[in-house]
């Protein structure tokens, strides 16, 4: 096992070059001068010419393409992303600084999911075809396509501007993040909801249902204690991709809602050609990736002893 | 129940019910981990003055930091003069102040003043706040090391380390000549002369100051600030009808019917920003359309910029008369005459240049067809919301076909109009200091000399020639102000009315809404520049 852990580590390295090069040359290629819009964050109105070549030579733009590639790199693998063009912060300040916003509310909104889409799931499962399954499909159908922004506006104007239940916006509370969470996450439920009753269909047509039926165990048994712990492997699979695409999808969320989290925060550094920020993003993205990655393979090389035996020999 | 072998070898048994209580309890632990301790008060307290403000980026590294300077003007700090609501410069920590030829401005400093610290304000501050500004390279005011020497406590003197006879009126902005307590750096503590001292500067979430007791000048109205951060236009009217905040800046246009039918105020500032489409005047073919005069002012008689104003701002603009704020030109902007709304004369004027009806409605000379490409994206497509297509719909009238092309930012923008494809660009600007000269020398001096494409992107497509940099030569020499809004207005009258290469369509105000509670409150037209002391707050 642990050969097997080594092996997929050093995989990881080369990618994790490729990544740093792609992130690099991508953000460079963008049309676009970094010099330009520094110098004209700096003067506050459209620069000259001799600004922009000054800022150009103070952000180390003139030196070769090479040169700054592997400067970068030497400090980025110290964890040195370097200064942010537009505010000057520190990047991997930045990055820190937001990111647990957008943890918290990728976590809240997950849940949320869960908590909705297991329970009503089952439900449209074990009650197939009825009035009660039809509803449920239909709330989910609902919940996969309602963008989240139009949403968001709703929640606002119903639990905020009519209700005054929760606040507008910001970050402060858990009042603040309800509603934030509520937006984020009903798109998910709904995916979520819908493979739940699906795969636990699938699940309680399989013998062994049968058989603990044969053998007197009440429904209640076998719906919970035995199908669905089968039923959810994939739920909790794609419970995982759904997460991680709150990561990185929720800056439409995070924008309506004021919310400090890293999302907004490089739509408006894309926009800036702040390239420090989004290589560091792209580098920090990329490799929480690869390690989330790594612990799925060792995972199902732990739970499946024919996975782990293939990659020895 | 399962079980797995763990990598020692040993047996081990994990449930996987517990391994999904788990999961849930992590996700919960995270969520709940992750809110920070303290509750936000949600609702203004008494005489608190709570503002609804876009995000804002403020750069933090010494010598170039703009906490609470700019974007957003905190009314921490002051400077030595002031852009007035009429983009005149008025006496602000400088009581007066001549100029002494060939490049220096002596200021008389206002005296009795002192720093939130109780600093004395005296002309060393003044030194060491234009030291910062040269140590970041000379910013807009293009000042060194050597360009501020201290005559007395109360008498300082200022020479830009080349001629700039702009120089009082580039002051004026925020970024330039703010005057920061000496040995200290708005990077670490905002230490100044102003009104309002701060309190709490969160990132991407508030800027709290209250009220200074010791300030010289007016005595504010209240005794506290909150601007909350709300980057999403809609979310902000939102928090006005919530209660949260009594004061709302950048309204969409969109929202103020529904505002004003809500029983909110809605303030606007005189004009300070434009909506203008540019025409490149150099393009190479298919491009080369704008070479052409008799097409520019076609082009200018078809556009009915009432109906633009109406139809796309929603009667929250004004009709356009210039690229610059009509008020920095004084009485000399009234000599700013525009191309009328007349498509009658723009169809007659493409009929006497050779340009006859097709097929398809859309003229055409020697087979090929008039049609113009449209690049709406600076500083965003969406700031000129559905203008392009107004405009494409009125040439249309009279037999243009447009092609509108929407870039994704202002990056992008820049790129294409460095390749010159395009024959009208759309820009939306605002002018944020004195100096009437500024947009007109930037975006239309011809190119210099050696410069690459990026430097020289404007003056490659707009620049009208020798006449026009003449003109412009003649504005940033001007010594008064009367002769400065003379030239600058002979500039835009050039590009106006003369040669087409700017048509402007709208002037563009800052849209403000506030609860009834909200008094005395005077929308400065460059938003950098608004003064808070003003404002109060009925009980």
């Amino acid at each position: 096992m642990s050969t097997f852990v080594l092996r997929r580590l050093l995989y990881l390295a080369p990618v994790w070059v490729g990544i740093s090069f792609l992130a690099f040359v991508l953000a460079t290629l963008a049309p676009g001068d970094p010099a330009r819009m520094s110098a004209q964050e700096l003067a506050g109105r459209p620069p000259t010419p001799v600004e922009i070549a000054a800022e150009r030579e103070r952000l180390g733009l003139n030196a070769p393409f090479p040169v700054r590639y592997v400067r970068w790199l030497a400090n980025a693998a110290r964890g040195d992303f370097g200064l942010s063009y537009r505010s000057g912060q520190p990047v991997t300040a930045a990055l820190l600084q937001r990111l647990p916003s957008t943890l918290q509310l990728a976590a809240a909104a997950t849940l949320l999911a869960m908590i909705l889409a297991l329970p009503l799931g089952v439900l449209g499962a074990i009650r197939r075809n009825s009035p009660v399954d039809h509803v449920t499909r239909a709330v989910a159908m609902a919940g996969a396509s309602m963008p989240s922004y139009w949403l968001a506006y709703l929640l606002i104007l119903v639990f905020s501007v009519r209700l005054h239940w929760l606040p507008v916006s910001g970050r402060g509370t858990w009042q603040h993040l309800v509603l934030p969470a509520v937006a984020l996450g009903l798109g998910s439920a709904a995916v979520l909801m819908r493979l739940t009753r699906a795969e636990l269909l699938e699940t309680l047509n399989q013998d062994y249902v049968q058989t603990g039926r044969a053998k007197g165990l009440s429904e209640g048994r076998v719906v919970v204690g035995h199908a669905l712990r089968n039923a959810l492997i994939p739920v909790v699979t794609m419970t995982g991709i759904q997460f991680g695409s709150l990561l990185g999808g929720a800056a439409i969320v995070e924008t309506v809602f004021a919310w400090p989290g890293i999302g907004k925060f490089l739509v408006d550094s894309i926009s800036a050609r702040d390239y420090p920020v989004i290589q560091g993003f792209v580098i920090v993205a990329g490799t929480a990736f690869l390690l989330v990655n790594l612990a799925v393979d060792v995972a199902y090389a732990w739970l499946d002893p024919r996975i782990r035996l293939a990659a020895a020999s | 129940m399962y079980s797995f072998t763990h990598l020692s070898g040993a047996r081990r048994t994990i449930h996987r019910r517990r391994l999904l209580h788990l999961t849930f309890a992590g996700g919960a632990a995270l969520t709940i981990a992750a809110l920070p301790r303290a509750a936000r008060t949600t609702r203004a307290a008494e005489g608190e003055l709570v503002v609804a403000n876009p995000g804002v980026n403020f750069r933090t590294e010494p010598d170039r930091a703009s906490i609470g300077i700019y974007p957003l003007n905190t009314n921490i700090f002051e400077g030595l003069v002031r852009l007035g609501e009429d983009y005149q410069v008025e006496p602000m920590l400088a009581e007066s102040w001549e100029f002494v030829a060939p490049n220096t401005w002596r200021f008389t400093l206002r005296e009795g003043v002192t720093f939130h610290d109780g600093t004395p304000f005296t002309a060393a501050a003044v030194a060491w706040s234009m030291g910062r500004v040269a140590r970041a390279g000379g910013g807009i005011v293009g000042v060194d090391e050597n360009s501020t020497v201290v005559i007395d406590d109360y008498t300082v003197e200022i020479t830009p380390a080349k001629p700039n006879m702009r120089f009082l009126e580039k002051l004026a902005h925020p970024s330039a000549g703010s005057v920061v307590a000496p040995d200290t750096d708005p990077a670490t503590a905002r230490v100044g002369t102003g009104p309002f001292r701060e309190v709490s500067y969160i990132p991407e979430d508030s800027y709290v100051v209250e009220a200074n007791p010791d300030y010289w000048g007016e005595a504010p109205q209240v005794g506290r600030i909150t601007w909350r951060f709300i980057p999403d236009p809609t979310t902000r009217v939102l928090a006005l009808q919530a209660g949260e905040v009594n004061l709302v800046n950048e309204v969409p246009r969109e929202s103020v019917a529904d505002v004003e039918g809500s029983g909110f105020q809605v303030l606007r500032s005189p004009v300070g920003a434009y909506s203008a489409l540019y025409f490149n005047i150099h393009g190479a073919a298919p491009y080369d359309l704008g070479q052409d005069p008799a097409i520019r002012e076609a082009v200018a008689a078809a556009i009915s910029k009432e109906a633009i104003v109406s139809g796309v701002w929603l009667d929250n603009a004004e009709v356009g008369v210039s690229m610059i704020p009509p008020a920095i030109l004084g009485s000399a902007g009234e000599s700013i005459a525009g191309v009328a709304y007349v498509p009658e004369r723009a169809a007659e004027i493409l009929d006497e240049a050779g340009w006859v009806a097709g097929d398809s409605g859309v003229r055409e000379k020697d087979g090929r067809p008039l049609k113009l490409t449209l690049i709406s994206g600076f500083p965003s497509a969406s700031a000129h919301g559905a203008m392009p297509e107004l405009v494409q719909a009125q040439l249309r009238e009279v037999g243009i076909d447009v092609e509108i092309v929407t870039t994704e930012d202002t990056a992008t923008y820049e790129a294409r109009l460095q390749t010159g494809e395009g024959d009208l660009w759309a820009e939306a600007g605002s002018q944020n200091d004195g100096d009437p000269c500024f947009l007109p020398d930037l975006l239309f001096s011809s190119p210099q000399e050696g410069g690459d494409a990026e430097a020289n992107m404007y003056g490659n497509a707009f620049a009208p020639g020798p006449e026009y940099d003449a003109l412009i030569a003649t504005c940033r020499a001007a010594p008064t102000v009367p002769e400065v809004q003379d030239a600058a207005a002979a500039a835009v009258r050039f590009l106006i009315d003369g040669e087409q290469v700017v048509i402007p369509i709208a002037g563009l105000t800052r849209i403000y809404a506030a609860t009834p509670a909200v008094t005395g409150f005077v929308p400065h037209p460059s938003g950098l520049s608004q003064r808070w002391t003003t404002v109060a707050v009925a009980e």
